[in-house]
């Protein structure tokens, strides 16, 4: 309860934050479209191509923009001494780790609700309720391990280079898992009739409980001296 | 009982030590002052008795609990202040109070005391990065004993305060054990009853680099 409690308070804050400074959803938005404006030239997407292509664009768009919603999430408040001032009370380092990655899932999301919309114009792919569904299960996990490695980078001052070379490889299976349950769910046909990767939504599923599990747990030893 | 008992204390960056070995003792409801110069070691002390770092040696006990296993219930009862205000520039005063309200576990109500307790209440609702220098440091001030607690460990607490502000610091030291790192020797006999003079503190491994002066013990 307490802990819900700390992590609602500390993304309530974060968005906060972020909706009266508008630092970075207005540039993460330009870069969504911007990305998509230059897959559509570099693939040269047509009408027939473009279904076909949107998972992978989809994804590619979709961790960039991690990388950068992420990055900020633990660096500005480290050099301020804020985060040390929130670690500093009983909440919990758990807790406090939960609430900024609560915020930056929500950031991402907002940063979806512009990518989907504008795939649809640029690619003409077809964005249905699972669709975003998928996306949105998808966003959880990347959050969690994304927030648990902005806060081991942000410790370092290469933590530009070192978040990507750390994310990346672990966010390879909610690319691989992910871009077939879109390609699946845009495709129109039933998941359950999908094979593999079988229920692609259950295993996004899995990931998201495995790596919030693993990142609540490390996080304490991430963020407590 | 001591609200502060340090033994043999030391803290490493690296290879080099930046304190210590340093024995500390302080009674409950002791106001003791850290002085030294630039380099000497007082925030790396303090940091060590607000629980925001481990020593490298030895055994620190604060409030009569192990500084090291039981952070969680410690951190509940100490208030610290470090050398940034620590603050969350895009909310309100009241807003940052409320958040460390819900973070201490604390009536809400909370917050507008400690906001009058330092006379901020008629900006309560300017964001901290409006508020100068010496109210950032006022509200960082509240931030620290929000939650009523025994000990404060506050670096430089007078900096950038005005006469006023520097007034509230005996207010807020009331009934509490307090350890606070300052420059203004004048201003640390007023407040504190005993003073520890930290002195070339990075030189490795000299245990007398370390001094109590005044009412305060060798160590």
């Amino acid at each position: 309860m307490r802990f819900m409690a700390v992590a609602l308070a500390v993304a309530r804050k974060d968005l906060r934050a972020e909706l009266r400074g508008r630092e970075l959803l207005p540039a993460l938005a330009q870069f969504v479209v911007l990305a998509l404006v230059i897959a559509n030239f570099a693939f040269d997407v047509d009408l027939v191509q473009g279904p076909r292509l949107s998972p992978g664009i989809l994804w590619l768009v979709l961790v960039f923009a991690g990388l950068v919603a992420f990055g900020r999430t633990f660096a500005g408040e480290r050099e301020s001494g804020s985060l040390e001032a929130m670690l500093l009370t009983p909440a919990g380092a758990a807790a406090v780790f939960a609430g900024k990655a609560l915020a930056a899932a929500g950031l991402l999301a907002a940063c979806e609700a512009v990518l989907l919309p504008a795939m649809a114009v640029f690619l003409g792919s077809p964005i249905s309720p699972l669709v975003v569904a998928t996306v949105l299960l998808a966003t959880v996990g990347m959050a969690a391990l994304g927030c648990l490695f902005a806060a081991l980078s942000a410790q370092t001052r290469a933590r530009e280079l070192l978040l990507p070379v750390l994310a990346l490889p672990i966010w390879v299976p909610f690319v691989v898992v992910g871009g077939r349950a879109v390609q699946v769910a845009m495709s129109g046909q039933p998941l359950g009739a999908a094979s593999l990767a079988g229920q692609p939504l259950l295993v996004l599923a899995d990931f998201d409980i495995l790596f919030v599990v693993v990142a609540a747990l490390a996080a304490r030893f991430v963020l407590d001296d | 009982m001591s609200a502060i008992l340090g033994r043999c204390l030391v803290q490493r960056f690296g290879r080099q030590v930046a304190l210590g070995p340093l024995d500390l003792q302080l009674p409950v409801g002791g106001r003791l002052a850290v002085l030294g110069g630039n380099g000497a070691g007082k925030t790396t002390l303090l940091r060590l008795l607000a629980t925001a770092a481990r020593p490298a040696r030895g055994t620190l006990e604060l409030l009569g609990l192990d500084a090291g296993r039981q952070r969680d219930r410690l951190r509940a009862r100490l208030g610290y202040v470090g050398h940034q205000a620590g603050l969350q520039p895009a909310l309100t005063a009241l807003e940052n109070l409320e958040l460390f309200a819900t973070l201490h576990g604390v009536a809400a109500g909370e917050a507008r005391a400690a906001l009058a307790l330092v006379r901020l209440v008629p900006l309560a609702g300017r964001r901290a990065e409006q508020l100068s220098r010496g109210q950032q440091q006022r509200l960082a001030l509240a931030r620290a004993v929000l939650h009523r607690p025994e000990l404060l460990v506050l670096d430089e607490p007078d900096a950038s305060l005005d006469a006023e502000g520097r007034g509230l610091l005996g207010e807020l030291f009331e009934g509490r054990t307090v350890v606070m790192a300052t420059h203004d020797a004048a201003l640390a006999r007023e407040l504190c009853d005993r003073a520890l003079l930290l002195k070339a503190g990075r030189d490795a491994g000299d245990p007398w680099a370390l001094r109590v002066v005044g009412e305060g013990r060798q160590s």
